[in-house]
């Protein structure tokens, strides 16, 4: 893959009607499955796939560097998977993917951008999703 | 080279802008661990979505981030 300019803004083009697109999330606010292992607090690079039906008993926040207690009582102050649904459900998306991805907190910027960028990348075409919606903590 | 339209929802636009996101929406004063608003506030969370997304029907110039008051919002809100 050629090397981006950092200056450069990396965009593509979004056609299409929100009523009928396929939407997913990609997030660095440490939520993960219950059932999944917790990040490593103090830098992890690996990522969670979040199910599309996930729902807040199910999920909680592994990060140390915001304050979650909201975020574990409910999951989409940080990580809108409910919110999602219901937006489908009253017809203003077309679809959420079927699963979302979470990662946790890490500096380690170089092994994200040459490795694990692509990994999600890979992740999210199989999705066949037509927007991610990109949130933090 | 194919991509996919991304939208960020940030809380901290400062720094995000250093990342250059393509599309950035900052509902301003949202506190850490409140992006999407204090918990339970189930129609500002798709109010909130619905705006970001937008920015994918109404884009602005790559490496802007659009913001947006949210008046309801109520980052001491400890109701469940």
């Amino acid at each position: 893959m050629p090397e981006i300019s950092r200056y450069c803004i990396p965009y593509t083009p979004f056609t299409g009607k929100l009523e009928s697109s396929r939407v997913g999330i990609v997030s660095t606010a440490g939520v993960h499955l219950r059932s999944q292992p917790p990040f490593v607090l103090e830098g992890d690079t690996t990522f969670r796939l979040i199910p599309a039906d996930a729902t807040t008993d199910l999920t909680t926040v592994t990060h140390d560097h915001y304050d979650h207690t909201d975020a574990r009582r409910d999951v989409n102050c940080v990580f809108p998977v409910e919110t999602l649904r219901e937006l489908v459900a009253a017809g203003k998306l077309g679809s959420t993917t079927p699963e979302h991805l979470c990662m946790g907190y890490s500096q380690a910027m170089r092994e994200i951008k040459e490795k694990v960028a692509c990994e999600i990348a890979l992740i999210t075409r199989k999705w066949k999703s037509d927007a991610i919606l990109l949130t933090a903590g | 080279m194919e991509g996919i339209p991304t939208v960020l929802i940030t809380v901290d636009p400062e720094q995000s802008w250093q990342a250059r996101p393509s599309r950035a929406f900052y509902p301003r004063g949202f506190k850490l661990g409140h992006s999407l608003g204090q918990p339970g506030a189930r129609d500002l969370h798709q109010r909130l979505v619905i705006d970001a997304l937008d920015l994918l029907i109404h884009p602005e110039e790559p490496g802007t981030i659009a913001e947006q008051e949210y008046p309801e919002y109520s980052p001491l809100d400890k109701s469940s």
